[in-house]
C-alpha cells in the first residue's frame, strides 16, 4: 500500500549548510495496518510524513502509495491527515472549516450538512461549531483538525501526534476512534511520542532516529515470552509471603515489589504460586512495555 | 472530480478576496481618489470633469491607474506564499485538489475580483467626471492584472517576502529603464528583458481615454505577465509545497 523506497531528505539553505533530516529510509506498509512512527523530536518523523503526502520531494528515493507517487495518490484519492501543528485560517468559524474542506475532498454538496454534522457530533464540537478558530482551546482546536481528517471516507489516515493537547477524557476517546476506524483496507499511521499510546492502538512501530529507520518492533507480547523482564507487583496481602515465591523480589515501597523473570511462563509459574500461598495479587505491570524497552534500545544505540 | 471540487470552492475563494482585500481595495481607492480629485473638482467648479481636452485629463488617468496597481499589489500579495507561511496548506491538499489547480483557479478568482472592484470604483468616478470610460477602464485594469499579478504570482511561489520583492521589481524596472533604457551599449539591452513597466504609462493614457493602444505594448505586457505566471505554476508543480 505504502511503500518508501531509500528515500532521503536534505534541508539545505541558501548559504549551502545542509541537514539530513531522513537518510535511506525504506519500509512498506500493508493494507488494514496502524503503523506508529516514534522517534525522539527531530528525528525526522515530521519530514517522512510531509514526503508521504507528497509536500515535500524526497531528495533521493520515493514514495509510493498504491503503485503511484505519493503527491499523484493524494491529488486522486485524498488522505485524512491530522498535522501536529494545526494551521487553519483563524477567522474561519469552526462549522465553515469544516463545510469548506467538505467541498474540497469532493463531498456532494446535499450529503455535506450531514456529514459535517457527524463529525462534529463525533469529536464533541456541537457548542463551538459557530465559534471562531481563533477562539477555540488548544483540545478543542485538535479536535477540530481531526474532525476534518474524518471528513471523508478515507483509506488512509495519517495522524501526527493525534493526541497532543487533548485531556484523558479526549485522548482516550480518540483511542476508541481509531479502534473504530480500523478496517482491513484502510490503513492508519500515528506519529507520536506517546509510546504508551502506539502501544495499545499500533500493531507495528518504526522507530526513528537521526532519519534513519533503526527497527521495526511488533507490539504484541509474543516475542517478550522469552525475555528478560522486569515487573512491579502489587499485593493487596500476603507480604510475607512474596520471597518464597519470588526469592529475589525488591521491596519498592506501599505493598510494591520488583521481580524479574526470564519468561512470562516463570513469571505466571511463580505467581501461581504465590496465590496459592494465600497472598492476593492487585496488580502485574511490566517495568517498559515491550516498545518502550525496544526504542529505549535503538535510540540509545543510534547515540 | 477534481475540477468539480474546485468550482464549487470558488465562490469560497471570492468570499476571502471580498473578506481580506476587496473592502481594502475599495476602502482605499475610494480615499486615494478623493484626496486626490475632489480638491480640484471643488477648485474648478463646473470646468472640473471635462473629458481629455481638459488639463485634469491626466491627473485623473494617473489617480485611476495608480488605484489599478496599487489594487494588483494588495490582490496578489501573498496569494500562494500565506498558505506556506501558516501552514494552511497542509488540510487543503490532503484533500484529492491539485495544488496547481487550486492557485491558478484563485488567481482567476481575484482577477474577477479586482475587475469587480474597479467596476465599482470606476462607477463613482464616472459620476464626477462624466467622459470617464468605465469599460475601457476595465479592460486596462485586466491588462495590468495579468501583467504584474503574473510576476506577483511568481514570487509569491518562490518567495515569503513576495509583496516587498512585486513592489522592488516594478519600482526597480521602472528607474533601471529610465536610467539605462537609451543609453548605448550592453546595459539597454539588459534592461529589455525586465518587466516592460515604462509602457503603462502610454497604455493607461490611451486605453483608457479612446480604447486604443499598441498591439505591441499590450502583448509585451500580457505575454511577460503570463509568462511568469505559468512559470509560477510550474515552479508549484515540481516543487514542494513545504517550504
Amino acid at each position: 500500500m505504502i511503500e518508501f523506497r531509500n528515500v532521503g531528505k536534505i534541508y539545505r539553505s541558501l548559504l549551502g549548510n545542509s541537514v539530513k533530516a531522513v537518510e535511506e529510509f525504506s519500509l512498506h506498509v500493508v493494507e488494514g495496518e496502524i503503523l506508529g512512527i516514534a522517534g525522539p523530536n527531530g528525528a525526522g518523523k515530521t519530514t517522512l510524513i510531509a514526503m508521504m503526502l507528497g509536500y515535500l520531494r524526497p531528495t533521493t528515493g520515493r514514495v509510493e502509495i498504491s503503485g503511484l507517487p505519493a503527491r499523484t495518490y493524494v491529488e486522486r484519492n485524498g488522505i485524512g491527515y491530522l498535522s501536529e501543528l494545526i494551521a487553519i485560517n483563524p477567522k474561519w468559524r469552526a462549522e465553515t472549516a469544516l463545510v469548506r474542506y467538505a467541498v474540497l475532498a469532493g463531498i456532494p454538496d446535499a450529503v455535506i450538512p450531514t456529514r459535517v454534522n457527524e463529525v462534529i457530533e463525533r469529536l464533541g464540537l456541537e457548542e463551538h461549531r459557530d465559534k471562531r478558530v481563533k477562539a477555540l482551546s488548544k483540545g478543542n482546536l485538535q479536535r477540530l483538525g481531526l474532525a476534518q481528517a474524518l471528513l471523508r471516507d478515507d483509506q488512509i489516515l495519517v495522524l501526527d501526534e493525534p493526541t497532543h493537547g487533548l485531556d484523558p477524557v479526549w485522548t482516550q476517546r480518540f483511542r476508541d476512534i481509531v479502534e473504530e476506524l480500523r478496517r482491513p483496507d484502510r490503513t492508519i499511521l500515528i506519529a507520536s511520542h506517546n509510546l504508551d499510546e502506539l502501544q495499545r492502538l499500533a500493531d507495528r512501530v518504526a522507530i526513528i532516529d537521526h532519519g534513519r529507520l533503526q527497527r521495526v518492533v511488533s507490539t504484541g507480547y509474543e516475542q517478550t515470552a522469552h525475555a528478560v523482564t522486569r515487573f512491579r507487583l502489587t499485593l493487596a496481602s500476603g507480604h510475607d509471603r512474596i520471597h518464597e515465591s519470588f526469592p529475589h523480589a525488591e521491596h519498592a515501597g506501599k505493598g510494591e515489589y520488583d521481580v524479574t523473570v526470564r519468561s512470562i511462563q516463570e513469571l505466571n509459574t511463580a505467581l501461581a504460586d504465590l496465590i496459592g500461598r494465600g497472598a492476593l495479587v492487585a496488580s502485574v505491570v511490566p517495568e517498559r512495555s515491550v516498545l518502550e524497552q525496544q526504542f529505549r534500545e535503538a535510540v540509545g544505540e543510534s547515540q | 472530480m477534481i475540477r468539480a471540487s474546485l468550482a464549487r470552492y470558488s465562490p469560497w475563494q471570492f468570499r476571502d478576496f471580498v473578506m481580506d482585500r476587496g473592502i481594502a481595495i475599495a476602502i482605499i481607492g475610494m480615499l486615494w481618489g478623493y484626496l486626490l480629485v475632489e480638491p480640484m473638482r471643488r477648485t474648478m467648479g463646473p470646468a472640473f470633469g471635462g473629458g481629455p481636452p481638459s488639463p485634469t485629463w491626466p491627473i485623473v488617468i494617473t489617480v485611476a491607474s495608480s488605484v489599478v496597481t496599487l489594487s494588483v499589489l494588495i490582490a496578489v500579495n501573498g496569494i500562494v506564499s500565506t498558505d506556506r507561511k501558516m501552514g494552511y496548506y497542509r488540510f487543503l491538499f490532503s484533500k484529492p485538489v491539485s495544488a496547481v489547480a487550486y492557485y491558478a483557479q484563485l488567481f482567476i478568482v481575484y482577477m474577477l475580483g479586482v475587475l469587480i472592484t474597479m467596476l465599482l470604483l470606476s462607477g463613482v468616478l464616472h459620476m464626477v467626471v462624466p467622459s470617464f470610460r468605465i469599460f475601457y477602464f476595465l479592460l486596462y485594469a485586466a491588462i495590468i492584472y495579468i501583467a504584474m499579478g503574473g510576476i506577483g504570482f511568481f514570487v509569491s511561489v518562490v518567495t515569503r517576502f513576495d509583496w516587498l520583492t512585486l513592489a522592488s521589481v516594478w519600482v526597480g524596472s521602472r528607474v533601471l529603464r529610465n536610467a539605462y533604457g537609451s543609453t548605448p551599449g550592453w546595459k539597454s539591452k539588459a534592461v529589455e528583458i525586465l518587466p516592460p513597466v515604462h509602457k503603462i504609462d502610454d497604455l493607461a493614457l490611451t486605453l483608457i481615454t479612446n480604447g486604443t493602444a499598441l498591439t505591441k505594448d499590450v502583448a509585451w505586457l500580457v505575454g511577460y505577465g503570463a509568462l511568469f505566471f505559468a512559470l509560477g505554476l510550474l515552479i508549484l508543480r515540481r516543487g514542494s509545497l513545504a517550504d
